[in-house]
Order: structure tokens, then sequence, then C-alpha cells
């Protein structure tokens, strides 16, 4: 880290004397510790995939610690603090609709301070357009019809954890994504009425998030998307989340939600897009952020004088939220009942299959129908237990065009893009 | 690894000592290369008397296998038994300094019933 602004210039609202999530993990406070102090302050720690109480941890390894944050649920895992990032575990995504308090966070930069008035937040189309918009959230709301869909938001790196070596970046598990009721306006009807130029490529997405050097003059993040993928009508101005008003930690008063591609353009805090007659080079569009190897590299290598190109369509991805990874069944069980989602970034799911055997059987599972396009496949499966015993329950899903998911990450790249290993879990009979 | 796998490490390790022919020589080792701690004098010494202390090294294992270790090897392979305060320094300094590794690269997946 380069970083050398102090940690109350980073994280405004940090309550005085716990200045450390060392010092939390140590002493092991949670959220209700905090909850005295006033202000809530995330309080995290390095946890992987957790588990239930009656699961015995590895040995030498940390008890999780709770996290703690205003309205966020404990059981969230903690990646960091500067900047603020959680993923959700695997059995914390097992509502139809992920819960405000169970949707991962992702921050690059410092959380701004809270819209006084949310309906003065102010956003600018501008650039390589006719008519340059200056709208407020009311004005917004006033003049364009919002719609709601159920889509999936999931982070770039999901499933990094999965590369051998380490890549480079949060060690998501595959909890850096969510599905949730996004109500916005959509992207398309306002660069119609802007008037975009035919001269126009590529979005540039800007927020109010600051830097976390404090540095008034950096973007926290700077993405943007060919303005074909832009015009899909899927692409929501949101104010709402879950039916409420866009929380503050997921981007309030006013995000995009871009679904199917990484997280990254879904901008939090956004205050304008400004049209572009060329590729858009700003934070996190230029390097290896965002990008794959254009040919298989060596893992753990460098990448040097290899062409890389933007990761656009995220990879097809199962998981199992029940039961939890770690469950205890008592003796003699025999029907395991398993549920799950499965999304595949903007190509659709065929089908998900799950196995206790390693992968030497596979059964079908059932997948309940999408609300829209972006949302997530449900699914359901039952199988039978030959005894008691230890089983590893793996799941896999394949999409339309047959791409499946492997039994490893692959591709290997230095920040670990694209990593969509089967998801694991262990479970107890008897 | 398993005891099994332990044991049959091992039992390379000593066979190698024994033929003559076998041209790997044994490497000169230092207890200072291991991680530092109290009682690693007397961990280094007492399984560098038959093995390379590079073996017990490779090994991740709880206080409680590295106990069921030294009975194996006890048993099986004529280390000295050792009680009491002796045993507990070895014990302390395997557990700390040869402490089960988590695995990398496995999305987040831990084996969650490992037994302490």
């Amino acid at each position: 880290m380069t970083l050398k602004s102090d940690d109350a210039t980073a994280i405004p609202r940090r309550p005085t004397g716990l200045d450390r999530r060392g010092f939390l993990a140590r002493a092991g406070l949670a959220g209700a510790a905090l909850g005295a102090g006033g202000a809530m302050t995330p309080g995290t720690v390095q946890a992987q995939e957790t588990k239930p109480a009656e699961a015995s941890k590895p040995g030498g390894t940390a008890e999780p610690a709770a996290f703690a944050y205003e309205g966020k649920d404990a059981g969230l895992t903690g990646l960091g603090d500067r900047p603020l990032v959680a993923e959700t575990p695997a059995h914390l995504l097992d509502d139809d609709t992920t819960p405000i308090t169970k949707f991962f966070i992702r921050c690059n930069g410092q959380v701004p301070e809270p819209a006084a008035d949310r309906e003065t937040w102010s956003l600018t189309i501008d650039g390589e357009v006719e008519a340059p918009l200056v709208l407020s959230l009311k004005e917004l709301k006033d003049r364009f019809k919002p719609v709601t869909y159920r889509m999936v938001l999931e982070c770039g790196g999901n499933g990094r954890s999965s590369f051998q070596p380490p890549a480079r970046g949060n060690q998501w598990t595959n909890g850096g994504a969510g599905c949730a009721e996004w109500t916005g306006i959509p992207l398309n009807a306002v660069l119609q009425a802007a008037k975009v130029k035919p001269s126009a490529r590529y979005t540039a997405h800007h927020g109010a998030d600051p830097h976390l050097s404090g540095d008034a003059k950096k973007d926290s993040l700077s993405r943007g998307m060919p303005v074909a993928k832009a015009m899909d009508a899927h692409n929501l101005l949101v104010f709402a989340m879950n039916g409420e008003p866009l929380p503050t930690i997921h981007g309030g008063p006013l995000r995009l939600v871009v679904p199917g591609w990484p997280g990254s353009l879904s901008h939090k805090w956004l205050t304008r897009i400004t049209l572009r007659d060329r590729e858009h080079d700003g934070q996190g569009m230029t390097g290896h952020s965002y990008r794959l190897p254009e040919r298989p590299l060596v893992p753990g290598s460098k990448g040097d004088g290899v062409p890389f190109r933007i990761l656009e369509s995220m990879p097809v991805r199962a998981v199992t939220t029940s039961p939890a990874n770690g469950t205890r069944l008592p003796a003699g069980a025999r029907d395991l009942d398993l549920r799950g989602a499965a999304w595949g970034g903007e190509v659709p799911i065929a089908r998900v299959e799950v196995s206790i055997d390693g992968g030497q059987t596979w059964t079908e599972a059932a997948l309940a129908p999408l609300k829209n396009r972006y949302d997530w496949h449900r699914w359901t499966a039952r199988l039978t237990l030959p005894s008691d015993g230890y089983y590893e329950i793996f799941a896999r899903a394949t999409d339309v065009s047959g791409r499946t998911q492997p039994t490893l990450a692959t591709n290997w790249n230095p920040q670990g893009y694209g990593g969509n290993a089967q998801h694991r879990i262990a479970i107890l009979v008897g | 690894m398993s005891i099994r796998t332990l044991l049959a490490a091992t039992m390379l390790l000593l066979g190698a000592a024994a033929i003559p022919t076998q041209h790997a020589a044994a490497r000169e080792e230092s207890a200072e290369a291991f991680p530092a701690g109290p009682g690693r004098d007397e961990t280094f010494g007492t399984c560098s008397a038959c093995h390379a202390y590079r073996l017990v090294a490779a090994q991740g294992l709880s206080r409680d296998r590295w106990d069921e270790t030294m009975t194996l090897m006890t048993e099986k392979h004529g280390m000295p038994k050792l009680e009491g305060d002796e045993r507990r320094v070895i014990l302390d300094y395997l557990a700390t300094a040869h402490p089960p590794k988590r695995a990398v690269g496995t999305g987040g997946f831990q084996v969650p019933f490992a037994p302490q």
C-alpha cells in the first residue's frame, strides 16, 4: 500500500479508540460492543467461507469474528476494511432475493457521507451527445418511467480464491455476488434523451466516492462499456434496492446496475456518465485490471508481452446455499435436500448438477424459472446418501453454449478473473 | 500427509541411508534453519538423531497428531520414550512451529470436521 493518509481520513465515522481491525479480532468484539460507541464501523477479520457452530474449526486457524457494520449481517466475511469489502458466505445466499443485510459490499475508495437530500442528487450525461443532461434524482424519476428487475450483481473477481498460485486481489470465494430487486430508470432511455452521437464508442463512469488517499484529483474507480452494451434494456440507474431507498453502502442515492458484466461497471454514488469516442482509459480500465490474457499464461507469471482483453460477460456459476458447509446430520439420515442458486453472466443457464462422489456421477437439479433476464435460477435437488459418513457436495452449472464449471480455476491470470471452479461443501452424517 | 505416508517417507529416508550405493549425500542441517522458539534445540536433537529434520518441517500437524506421531516413532522406530516435561517441550515446539497448513486455491474450502 502506498497510502499515507491517516485512518480518520480514510474511513469517516470511525469511533476513536478502535483503530485497528486486529484489535477487534483479538478482543473478539462484535457488533454490540461497537454499537455502544454510536456510529458503526467495519470490524473485519480474515475468514473464509464460514461454517455453523457445530463444525469444528480447522486446526491452527483463528475463530472467525463477527462482521460488524450497521445494517449488515454478522455472518458476512470481511475481506478488507480499507477499502471496505465483505462477501456473503454461500449459506447466506439462501434467500430467493438477497436481503440488503446479506448483500456483499465492494468499495474501491472511501464510503461517502450519506446524502442529506437524495432527491437533489445530480447526474450528468455528457461527452459525445447532442443534448447533454444534468438531472436531479427527482427530475430523473419525473421524466422517465422506473422499472424493477431482480438481477445478479457480481464482482468481477468473484471466485478468485480458487486460483493456485493465489492471484492478486480480494480473495473472494463465491460470495462476491447477490441477487436483488433493483428499481431504477433504464439507462438506454436517458442516453436516447441525450441523443448519443454516432461518434460515441464507450461510456466512462464517475462517482462521488473519494479516493483512499484523499487525493481529490484521483478517481477511486472509473470504468466504462461499449455503447452497444450500454444500450442493453436491463441497465438501470438504480435508486431503490428491494423496495427501499438505495443504501449508502450500496451506492445510494444513485448507482448504475449493469447486469452480467463485472460489478465494477455498476458504478456506485454515480455522478456522471461521459460518452467517449474511444475505449475508456479510467481507473480500472488498463493494465491487467478486469482483463484476461489472450493466450494461456504459466500460473504465477507476470503476463508481460501477452495481449489482454477486457473481461465482459461473467462466467457460469452455481452455489449450494443449503445445507451450509459443515452441517452435521443425525445418524441414519439418507435423504439429502439441496438448495442453491446459479447464474451465468450474459449466457443463460442450461442445467445445474450436483455430485457427492467428487464428480464421478452427477444428479441434475430442478431449476426455478427466472423473473426476468439476468435473474438467478434458484435450484433444488434431492440425493440419497448410501450410508452415514463424510460427504463433499460439488455443484456445477452449465450454460446454453455448453460451457460448464471446471473442477479447478483455469486460465490463470495475474489479477484472478474468471475463476469459476465448482462450489464444494462438506457435511457429516452421524 | 497421513501417518501412513509419513511412515513411508520415514522408511524411505532410513532405507536410503542404509544403501551404500545411494548417491544422494545427507544434507547438513542445523537447528537454526528452522522456526525459532522454545524447545527447538531439544526437538531438533531428538528427531534428527535418526532422520533429517527436513522431514519433520515438511509436516503440518495438530498437537494431538504430533503426540500420536511421537508415540509411533517410539513404538515402531525405536525412538526413546519421552514423558513429562521432556515430551511437553517437544510437543509444544512441534505444534507451534509446524501446525496444520491451510489449503489454498480451494475457493475457501477447508475440511470442516478435521479433528482438533
